[in-house]
C-alpha cells in the first residue's frame, strides 16, 4: 500500500500511484486536520499531488529527495 | 528497416497519393459526398497506420486532418480553397516525414513545431462549437496556452535564468496537461520531473481551486512551469507525444529558433522592444562579419571596411557598447588593404565580452545567425523540402505483371514451333542447310525466351516472410488461449516463391499451426510428465529445394497415434472394419486429410470441427503442390508441403492413349517402364505388377476415361506403363505410348468446360494442336470413390 493513513496522518510511502488519490482525497475530506507525511514518498503522481494542492493539508516530514522535496514545498503551501 | 514499416512506407506513400488526387479532385466538385467520404477514409486509414510506429508528428497531423474532413463530410464546414490549400500542404508535410523516415534518421525538432502549426492551422478551420462540445478527443487539439510574466517568477528563479541564458540560453516552458491525461496513463508530474536540463519548476493550479469536496481528483487542474538549460529542440523532442500541451519561450537576447541558441550572446534578458532592436544590432553585426569573409580583391575595398567600421560602430552604440579600439583597427585595415586587422578586432572583442560570433573563416562564410525557421507560415512546407528521394520500388498493377507474363508464355510456346519446321525444311522440302539455320535460331530465341522468363518469375516472387508475419501473433494468441507455453521458431523466411503461390499458403498454415497448437502440443503439465521440457516447440521453415518450395510444421508434441486415428476414421465412416486391420500406419495417417475427419474430443473454437486438414490437402493439389505428414507419437508430428515455386509455366509429359494425346504433369510423373504383359498378375480383379520388390496396382488410362479399348502393347508385348504418385502411392498407368515432354502454359478449360475437373486445363503445342492435361488425382478420386 502506497498511502498509509494511521490516526490523523497519512504516510504517502514510495511510489504513489495515480488510483491512491481518490483515497487521499476522501480521506481529507473526513479528516480535515489530517498531515501528510512524506518522508518516504519517492515519487507522487501528478492526480495525488493536486489532491494534495488542493487540499493544503499539513505536512509532517519532506521527502528526503531534495528534487521532488522542492516542488512539493513550492506547490503544498503548508498552513 | 523491419518489413512492416517498409511495407508502410509504401503503402503510406500510396494512400498519400490517393489523398492528393481526391483533394484536387475536390475542388473540381467540391459537393461529392463520395469524394469526401473516400478521402475521409484515406486519412483515417493513414492515420490509424502511422499510429503503429513512432511519429507522433505525423499522426497528429493526420488526426487534425482527420477532423476537419469528419467536420466537412457532416456539413458542418463547407468545403473551401483555403481548406484544400491547408490540407495539401499537411499531406505535403506528411511526405516530408516519409522522406525523413526513409533516411532512417530521428525526428528533427524542426518537424516537431512545424507538425504543432499544422495540426492547429487545420483545427483553426473547424467550427468552434465542434471542439466545445467535449466530443473530440483533445489530442493535438490546440490551445492557447500562456507563458507567465518573467515577473510572475520568483526572484531567485529570474536571476538564475538570466545568468544561465548567458551561458547557452535557457528555456521558460510551460506544460499544461489536458484534463484527461489522466485516463491515457501519463503522469504529468513524472513528466515535469524529467524534463531534459530542468534548472527549475513548479507547479501551479490552473484555476483557484474549487472547495475539496468538489474536486475531480480525476481531471488535470494543475500546470507545470519550468525553467530548462536544454536546446529548444531537445525540449520540443522531450514532449513530441504533446505538442499541444507545452509552451516554449527562449529565453535570450536574440535566439528564436532552436538553431540559434548556441548564439545567445547577452547575459541580460530584455523586454520584447528592446529585445527587437538587440536582435536586429546583433544581426547587423552578424552581416558585418559575413562582409569581411568576402574575397578582397575587389577595387572597392577600402570602401567596403570603412563601411563595415561605421556599421559596427552604429551597432555597438545602439547597444550601448563602447567599440573601443576600433577605429586603430580600420586604420590598419586601409593601410594594409585588407580584411584581416577588422576581423580580428571583431572575433577579439566579440570573445572579449563573451559575444559568441562565428570565428572568421576564410572558406566560404556561414552564416551567423540562423535563418527564421518555423513561424513563417507562409512558406508552404512543400519548399522545405529536400531533394525527394526516389524510391527504387515500382508499383505495377498485377494485371500488367501478368500480361507480361502471359506474352512471354506465349512465346515459350510460340518458339516450340521452331523445331517442327526445322524437321519439316529437312524432311518435306530436303533443305538440310535451312533445317541447320532454323535450328540455330531457335537455340538463339530459346535462350532469350528462358531469360525472360526467368526474369518475369522474379518480379512475381516474394518472400515467405509475407505469410510467416502474422504467425508470431497467431501463435502467442492461441498459446495464451490454450493455456500452453509455445516457442515458436521460424526459419527461411527470405525463401522466395510466386505471389500466388505465396498468397495461397496462408490459410493452409493457419490450419496446420492451429492443430498442432490445438491437438499436438501438450500443456505445461502433461508435457512435464511426458519428460519434455515444459515449453513446446512449434517449428515453421522454408526452403527451396530444386525448383520447389518447400514448407515444414513441425511440432514437439505428442503426436498422431495411428490406432486413434484408424478408431476415428471407422466411427466416421471412412474406413469399413475391414480396412482398419490392413492399411498400414502411414496411410491411416493421411486419413487426417480425409473430409470430414477431426479427432478433437471436444470441439473447440480454434480447431476440431472436421474441416481444416482436407482443406489444407486441396488448397495444396490445386497449387500442385504436394503434402506429407510424418508422425511419431510423443515425439511430434512434422507436415510438409512441396509447392512448385511458381505456377506459370508447366512440364508436362504428353503420353498417347487410343490414339489421342494426353498431357500429365510431370510432377506427378515418378518413372517410365514397358512392363511385359506375363508380370501383370490380377488380384481380385485389379491388375498389378512388381516393381522392386513393391507391389503396384496398374489401371489403364483408357479405363479411368471409360474409354472402350484396351492398351496396345509393343511389338515385345510390353505395356507402356506411366508410374505416377497419388497420395503417397505409387500407380502404373497403362498407355500406348510415351511421348516428348513439354513446357507449357496451362490455361483452365474455359466456360463450362471448366467444370470438368478431371482436366487441369488445356495448353498450345508447337505444332498448333492443343493437348488436353489430366489431372489425375481427381481422376483417381472419382474412380476409387463411385467404383469401390
Amino acid at each position: 500500500m502506497a498511502i498509509q493513513y494511521k490516526g490523523l496522518t497519512a504516510a504517502l510511502i514510495d511510489i504513489v500511484a495515480v488510483e491512491e488519490a481518490e483515497g487521499l482525497l476522501q480521506w481529507l475530506l473526513t479528516n480535515p486536520d489530517g498531515a501528510v507525511d512524506l518522508s518516504g514518498c519517492k515519487h507522487l503522481h501528478a492526480a495525488v499531488l493536486q489532491v494534495l494542492m488542493a487540499g493544503q493539508p499539513k505536512v509532517n516530514a519532506w521527502p528526503e529527495d531534495e528534487g521532488l522535496a522542492v516542488w512539493l514545498k513550492e506547490a503544498i503551501k503548508t498552513r | 528497416m523491419n518489413p512492416l514499416f517498409s511495407q508502410f512506407l509504401l503503402e503510406g506513400r500510396e494512400l498519400l497519393q490517393t489523398i492528393s488526387e481526391k483533394l484536387l479532385a475536390l475542388e473540381k466538385e467540391p459537393e461529392s459526398q463520395e469524394l469526401i467520404t473516400e478521402l475521409f477514409r484515406a486519412v483515417h486509414t493513414l492515420k490509424g497506420t502511422s499510429g503503429l510506429f513512432e511519429i507522433p508528428e505525423m499522426t497528429n497531423v493526420l488526426h487534425s486532418s482527420e477532423d476537419l474532413m469528419d467536420a466537412v463530410r457532416d456539413g458542418r464546414l463547407a468545403y473551401s480553397q483555403e481548406l484544400a490549400d491547408r490540407l495539401l500542404d499537411a499531406m505535403d508535410f506528411v511526405s516530408l516525414l516519409f522522406d525523413i523516415l526513409e533516411t532512417g534518421e530521428g525526428p528533427d525538432p524542426n518537424q516537431i513545431e512545424l507538425a504543432k502549426e499544422l495540426s492547429s492551422s487545420l483545427r483553426d478551420l473547424i467550427p468552434v462549437t465542434d471542439l466545445q462540445s467535449g466530443e473530440t478527443d483533445s489530442q493535438g487539439e490546440a490551445r492557447d496556452i500562456k507563458l507567465p510574466a518573467l515577473s510572475d517568477l520568483p526572484e531567485d528563479v529570474r536571476l538564475r535564468a538570466l545568468s544561465e541564458a548567458g551561458t547557452g540560453g535557457v528555456n521558460l516552458i510551460v506544460y499544461s496537461p489536458d484534463e484527461g491525461c489522466f485516463f491515457k496513463g501519463e503522469d504529468p508530474f513524472y513528466q515535469a520531473l524529467n524534463i531534459p536540463g530542468l534548472l527549475w519548476g513548479r507547479v501551479v493550479p490552473r484555476t483557484t481551486w474549487p472547495p475539496l469536496s468538489d474536486l475531480d481528483c480525476y481531471r488535470c487542474m494543475i500546470d507545470f512551469q519550468a525553467l530548462s538549460k536544454a536546446p529548444r529542440g531537445e525540449v520540443l523532442e522531450y514532449f513530441r507525444y504533446v505538442p499541444n500541451e507545452v509552451a516554449i519561450m527562449t529565453l535570450s537576447p536574440t535566439a528564436q529558433s532552436s538553431t540559434a541558441d548556441r548564439q545567445d550572446e547577452r547575459p541580460t534578458y530584455a523586454t520584447k522592444d528592446t529585445g527587437f532592436q538587440r536582435d536586429k544590432a546583433y544581426e547587423t553585426i552578424a552581416v558585418q562579419a559575413e562582409v569581411l569573409n568576402q574575397p578582397e580583391d575587389v577595387a572597392y575595398l577600402s570602401g567596403r571596411l570603412q563601411s563595415v567600421a561605421k556599421a559596427l560602430s552604429n551597432c555597438l552604440s545602439a547597444l550601448g557598447q563602447d567599440p573601443e579600439g576600433l577605429n586603430e583597427a580600420l586604420a590598419q585595415a586601409l593601410q594594409g588593404q585588407s580584411s584581416q586587422p577588422l576581423r580580428d578586432w571583431l572575433s577579439a572583442y566579440c570573445e572579449q565580452r563573451g559575444i559568441e560570433l562565428k570565428p572568421a573563416k576564410t572558406t566560404a562564410p556561414e552564416p551567423v545567425l540562423a535563418p527564421p525557421t518555423s513561424t513563417d507560415t507562409t512558406q508552404a512546407p512543400a519548399d522545405r523540402r529536400p531533394e525527394t528521394p526516389t524510391t527504387k520500388v515500382l508499383k505495377v498493377d498485377q494485371a500488367k505483371v501478368d500480361r507480361l507474363m502471359n506474352l512471354i508464355g506465349e512465346l515459350v510456346v510460340a518458339k516450340n514451333a521452331l523445331p517442327y519446321l526445322a524437321s519439316r525444311a529437312e524432311n518435306q522440302y530436303g533443305v538440310r542447310e535451312l533445317s541447320r539455320e532454323i535450328k540455330a535460331q531457335y537455340a538463339v530465341i530459346n535462350r532469350i525466351a528462358d531469360e525472360m522468363q526467368d526474369a518475369i518469375m522474379q518480379v512475381r516472387m516474394m518472400p515467405v516472410s509475407l505469410v510467416f508475419q502474422r504467425f508470431q501473433r497467431l501463435v502467442r494468441d492461441l498459446s495464451r488461449k490454450l493455456n500452453k507455453d509455445v516457442e515458436l521458431i521460424i526459419e527461411g523466411e527470405e525463401t522466395e516463391a510466386d505471389k500466388n503461390i505465396i498468397e495461397a499458403l496462408a490459410d493452409p498454415l493457419i490450419h496446420i499451426i492451429r492443430n498442432s497448437l490445438d491437438h499436438g502440443l501438450e500443456d505445461r503439465q502433461q508435457r512435464q510428465e511426458a519428460g519434455k521440457s515444459p515449453t513446446g516447440r512449434l517449428m515453421i521453415s522454408a526452403r527451396q529445394e530444386s525448383d520447389h518450395l518447400v514448407i515444414e510444421v513441425s511440432d514437439d508434441g505428442k503426436g498422431i497415434d495411428p490406432a486413434v486415428i484408424k478408431q476415428k476414421a471407422y466411427e466416421r465412416g471412412l474406413l469399413t472394419e475391414e480396412r482398419i486391420d490392413k492399411i498400414s500406419d502411414r496411410e491411416a495417417l493421411n486419413l487426417i486429410f480425409a473430409p470430414g475427419f477431426s479427432t478433437a474430443e471436444a470441439v473447440t473454437d480454434l480447431s476440431g470441427r472436421g474441416v481444416g486438414m482436407d482443406v489444407v490437402r486441396s488448397t495444396i493439389d490445386r497449387l500442385g503442390g504436394t503434402v506429407h505428414i510424418h508422425s511419431e507419437v510423443n515425439r511430434g508430428t512434422r507436415i510438409r508441403l512441396t509447392l512448385p515455386l511458381s505456377m506459370a509455366v508447366s512440364n508436362v509429359m504428353i503420353i498417347e492413349s487410343d490414339h489421342q494425346i494426353f498431357g500429365v504433369p510431370m510432377e506427378l510423373v515418378v518413372e517410365t517402364v514397358r512392363v511385359p504383359r506375363r508380370a501383370i498378375h490380377s488380384i481380385k480383379k485389379r491388375q498389378t505388377t512388381v516393381m522392386r520388390g513393391r507391389v503396384v496396382p496398374l489401371i489403364a488410362l483408357n479405363t479411368l476415361l471409360d474409354i472402350p479399348a484396351a492398351p496396345i502393347a509393343n511389338d515385345e508385348d510390353e505395356l507402356a506403363t506411366l508410374v505416377v504418385r497419388i497420395g503417397n502411392e505409387p500407380v502404373g498407368i497403362l498407355v500406348d505410348n510415351f511421348r516428348e515432354t513439354v513446357d507449357v502454359i496451362l490455361k483452365p478449360m474455359p466456360g463450362d468446360l471448366g467444370r470438368l475437373s478431371f482436366y487441369a486445363g488445356t495448353a498450345l503445342l508447337g505444332d498448333g494442336s492443343v493437348l488436353m492435361v489430366l489431372n489425375l488425382k481427381e481422376l483417381f478420386r472419382w474412380q476409387f470413390n463411385t467404383k469401390d
